[in-house]
């Protein structure tokens, strides 16, 4: 008893969680060491929600057990798992963002100086003397408002919180989604820090990378059982992890760059003299088939380039020419689709997809002018599109007329893809195509995406998956400050040296 | 707040053999799955207005004649041209608060032109529909082009509208219509009367917008999620306008109904109707915050408030207590149609 106590600090046993007759969890046994970061991998749908619940208290297990250092936690119920120093830290970070740093990390909890109930007074200094102390050191200031946080900060700040609110083992779901890599390096960095005074983490990502990168120990879940559990992954390789995450040796897709050939039938593009907010680029061409890879730090013309090309960024100079035609920049996504230029966006939600409509409704959302006549839906046409989008892409549903929003991750973003692969593009501009869905679905996306590019499709990945990068696009572009800065082709597209160009600057910090 | 009009109560010539108390659905329900509880809660705002039909007319068996049927149906009309009228902007999740008072004031000006400039109702007509469509119109620039909070915005452009009713009328009612103009709205064939037709063709209208057309599925994808409707290439602004414009169109109409069927216009004429209008559709399964609801769901919360409106006057109920018991009505089928939310989205 006293050697589990100080050597794990969380413990189940045989944990089973059963919805209906589907065994969404089954016998699930893991120990988690005192002062460690333990990494959980699999794919969605394997567990790792349902464990994540069971673990913070969100709801009970059918059978089995856990155990909190040494002690068996007798019923199931947030409150006590918090109470014992059990929070759960989620995706999306839970901060109010018209308040301090201060007030949110003590987010009612805020010390009282006087008065009853809602007549409570708050001690505003001894509130900011707490933040203080509580911050020091983490490079937060407690009297910023919240919303002038980066995205890294709002991170260490729902990290803090938690901490403050007397957290021994923090899960971490995703707490990487959405970052840099600089800014994923210095969220490592400090919780490292943590560990070194005694913290525990539970980590949960989709990158292999990461977890070889920040954890001690792993678990891996598939179909809901243990796939594998790793006390010390120093000697694991990715492939190591992605065969037990998948269950099998995952073919990982790499480009055949060497059969390249030209496209009698296609044109390529040309972009001349672009100048929008925050990219000015003199010149750049694609060929058709080709695919175009774009890197670099947040702000440094990648992703505004993109946005440029589609409308959403809007350009106040230059052309794009097409073959024997010649535009002007679109100003709206409409102007875009119309000349065979399509978009997906990286943040599915915030502008990707429309969770109250169906599969199918989703997918003929941007060519809705292609399968209707006078503004008539032709019923016919659009079941012919749906079907073979949904079909092609194996959308995991039951029927097209599922609401999106009830989908995983990774079968949304392949309605997306099919939404702008419906509107027949020739110039397709992925960002970030892969981010938060599994291993799976990902080189299933790249297969889809490279056999578009042999019937002549143009495509540009905008992305800071190195990984990715390197095995699926023929060029690499690097961004600095607006302008791309330099390029790689062939054999000379090298993950150190991409990481080195684009974001070698900020790495140094 | 009840709407002002009394239902003209013809006494009944029919026997109670003709009855037919059961509205059909006309218009075919969203996507449901086929679980039973699940139909129940999709479906509840036609089971809660079997039941309200059942209780009325074990209460007063006149409540199941034919007479009181059509009856239902004119009261439900200019109630439910407004409910169309405030569910296209709440479709794309703003909402129009001048409807009511576009109704009375947009038939103030049709009836003037025609009683004081002695023009035609042909031409009167058009101008005062023409007026209301010209105010949602209006409000959709003001709404989009200036970014201005539709909530407010529109209670603004109510109150302006309000008053100038009451400018224009001088405090008295306009009563004088030619018959051409109170025609529709006093007309029966074979004892039935026109105006519902109106109503009907509009909600087949609307079925079929929304159902069938690309201008439907903009308005469900804009009011679902704004910035991918944006990314997806839709002209998210131009289809708000378009959904103000379209929802003043309604109002309009609705104005010149209730005018004809009133035979006047008073100096405040369309206010109680407003809280109603927006009760019906959102009873009836439109969303208040944007990009759910069809045309079914808001005929059926549309008989809803009809059927306790005319039901409660025709049970003898005290008139002190008629408001309340209504008001609880309608707070037990909001009620119920939360839960249901709940239930789905679960």
């Amino acid at each position: 008893m006293a050697d589990s106590s100080t050597e794990y600090i969380l413990r189940t046993h045989n944990l089973v969680k059963r919805y209906k007759n589907v065994a969404a969890l089954d016998h699930v046994s893991i120990n988690i060491r005192r002062s460690t970061i333990h990494g959980l991998l699999g794919e969605n749908g394997a567990g790792k929600s349902t464990l994540v619940s069971l673990i913070s208290g969100l709801t009970a297990p059918t059978e089995g057990t856990i155990t909190f250092a040494g002690e068996q936690v007798q019923g199931f119920d947030v409150k006590q798992m918090e109470a014992l120093g059990v929070f759960l830290v989620t995706q999306e970070p839970m901060i109010v963002e018209s308040m301090s740093v201060a007030d949110n990390l003590m987010l009612g909890r805020w010390p009282v100086k006087r008065g009853r109930g809602l007549m409570k007074t708050v001690d505003q200094r001894a509130l900011l003397a707490n933040a203080v102390a509580a911050l020091e050191g983490t490079g937060l200031d407690p009297r910023m408002p919240a919303r002038t946080l980066s995205a890294v900060a709002k991170r260490k700040l729902n990290i803090l919180r938690a901490l403050h609110s007397g957290g021994k083992l923090l899960i971490l779901d995703e707490p990487t989604a959405a970052l840099t890599l600089a800014d994923r390096d210095h969220l490592f960095g400090f919780m490292r820090s943590l560990k070194a005074q005694g913290v525990s983490f539970v980590f949960i990502s989709h990158y292999n990378e990461e977890i070889l990168g920040i954890c001690d120990a792993v678990s891996v879940l598939r179909n809901g059982r243990l796939a594998g559990e790793m006390d010390d992954i120093s000697s694991i390789t990715s492939d190591n992890l992605s065969e037990l995450v998948i269950g099998r040796d995952v073919p990982l897709f790499y480009r055949d760059r060497a059969t390249r050939h030209a496209h009698a039938t296609s044109e390529g593009w040309r972009v001349e003299g672009l100048v929008a907010p925050n990219i000015a680029v003199g010149n750049f061409t694609i060929a058709p088939g080709e695919i175009v890879g774009f890197a670099g730090l947040p702000g440094s013309g990648a992703k505004e380039f993109g946005l440029s090309l589609f409308g959403l960024n809007r350009a106040k100079q230059g052309h794009i020419t097409h073959g024997a035609q010649r535009y002007g920049f679109a100003q709206h996504p409409e102007d875009a689709f119309a000349r065979g230029i399509a978009y997906l966006s990286d943040d599915r939600h915030r502008d990707g997809l429309v969770g109250l409509q169906s599969i199918a409704q989703n997918i003929t959302l941007s060519s809705l002018g292609k399968v209707s006549r006078a503004g008539v839906i032709d019923a016919f046409a659009e079941k012919q599109v749906v079907k073979r989008y949904f079909d092609h892409l194996r959308v995991k549903a039951v029927a097209p007329s599922v609401l999106l929003g009830t989908l995983s991750g990774g079968n949304q973003q392949k309605v997306c893809l099919g939404r702008v692969l419906a509107t027949d593009p020739k110039l397709l501009i992925l960002d970030e195509p892969t981010r938060g869905i599994d291993v799976g679905v990902k080189e299933e996306v790249h297969r889809i995406i490279d056999a578009l590019t042999r019937e002549g499709l143009s495509v540009i990945v905008i992305t800071s998956d190195l990984d990715e990068m390197v095995r699926m696009v023929d060029r690499v572009c690097i961004f600095v400050g607006g302008q791309i800065e330099q390029e790689f082709t062939g054999a000379d597209i090298d993950k150190d040296a991409i990481l080195q160009a684009a974001f070698g600057t900020a790495l140094a910090n | 707040m009840q709407p002002r009009s009394e239902f003209p109560a013809h006494p009944s010539p029919s026997n109670a053999a003709t009855m037919s108390p059961q509205p059909a659905a006309p218009v075919a329900a969203t996507p449901r799955s086929k679980t039973g509880v699940q139909w129940l809660f999709q479906n509840v705002v036609w089971l809660w207005l079997a039941a309200l039909i059942v209780i009325f007319g074990v209460l007063n068996p006149f409540f199941f004649t034919l007479s009181n049927l059509q009856n239902v149906l004119v009261q439900a009309t200019v109630l439910g041209l407004l409910a169309l009228a405030v569910s296209l902007p709440l479709m794309v999740a703003e909402i129009d608060l001048s409807i009511a008072s576009n109704m009375g004031f947009s038939a103030a000006i049709g009836a003037i032109v025609t009683t004081r400039l002695g023009l035609s109702p042909a031409i009167g007509v058009p101008v005062g529909i023409a007026a209301a469509t010209a105010i949602g119109f209006f409000n959709g620039l003001c709404v989009t082009r200036l970014r201005m909070v539709s909530l407010i915005q529109t209670l603004a452009v109510m109150i302006v509208l309000q008053g100038s009713l009451l400018a224009v009328t001088q405090g008295n009612t306009i009563s004088d219509m030619p018959n051409l103009y109170i025609w529709i709205g006093q007309t029966t064939l074979g004892n039935w009367p026109v105006m519902p037709v109106v109503f009907l063709i509009a909600l087949l209208g609307m079925g079929f917008l929304l159902r069938k057309t690309v201008l439907g599925r903009s308005l469900y994808a804009t009011g679902g999620n704004a910035l991918a409707a944006n990314s997806a290439g839709i002209r998210v602004n131009r289809v708000k306008i378009i959904a103000f414009t379209l929802s003043g169109l309604l109002s309009g109409v609705a104005g010149y109904l209730l005018a004809a069927w009133q035979m006047a216009i008073t100096s405040d004429q369309g206010e109680g109707f407003l809280l109603y209008a927006i009760a019906a559709p959102i009873i009836g399964g439109v969303s208040v915050f944007g990009g759910r609801g069809g045309a079914a769901g808001i005929l059926g919360g549309v008989l809803l408030l009809t059927v306790i409106h005319v039901g409660l006057a025709i049970t003898e109920v005290p008139s002190f207590y008629v408001q309340m018991i209504g008001g609880i009505l309608i707070f037990i089928a909001v009620a119920v149609d939360a839960i249901r939310v709940n239930f789905v989205s679960q």
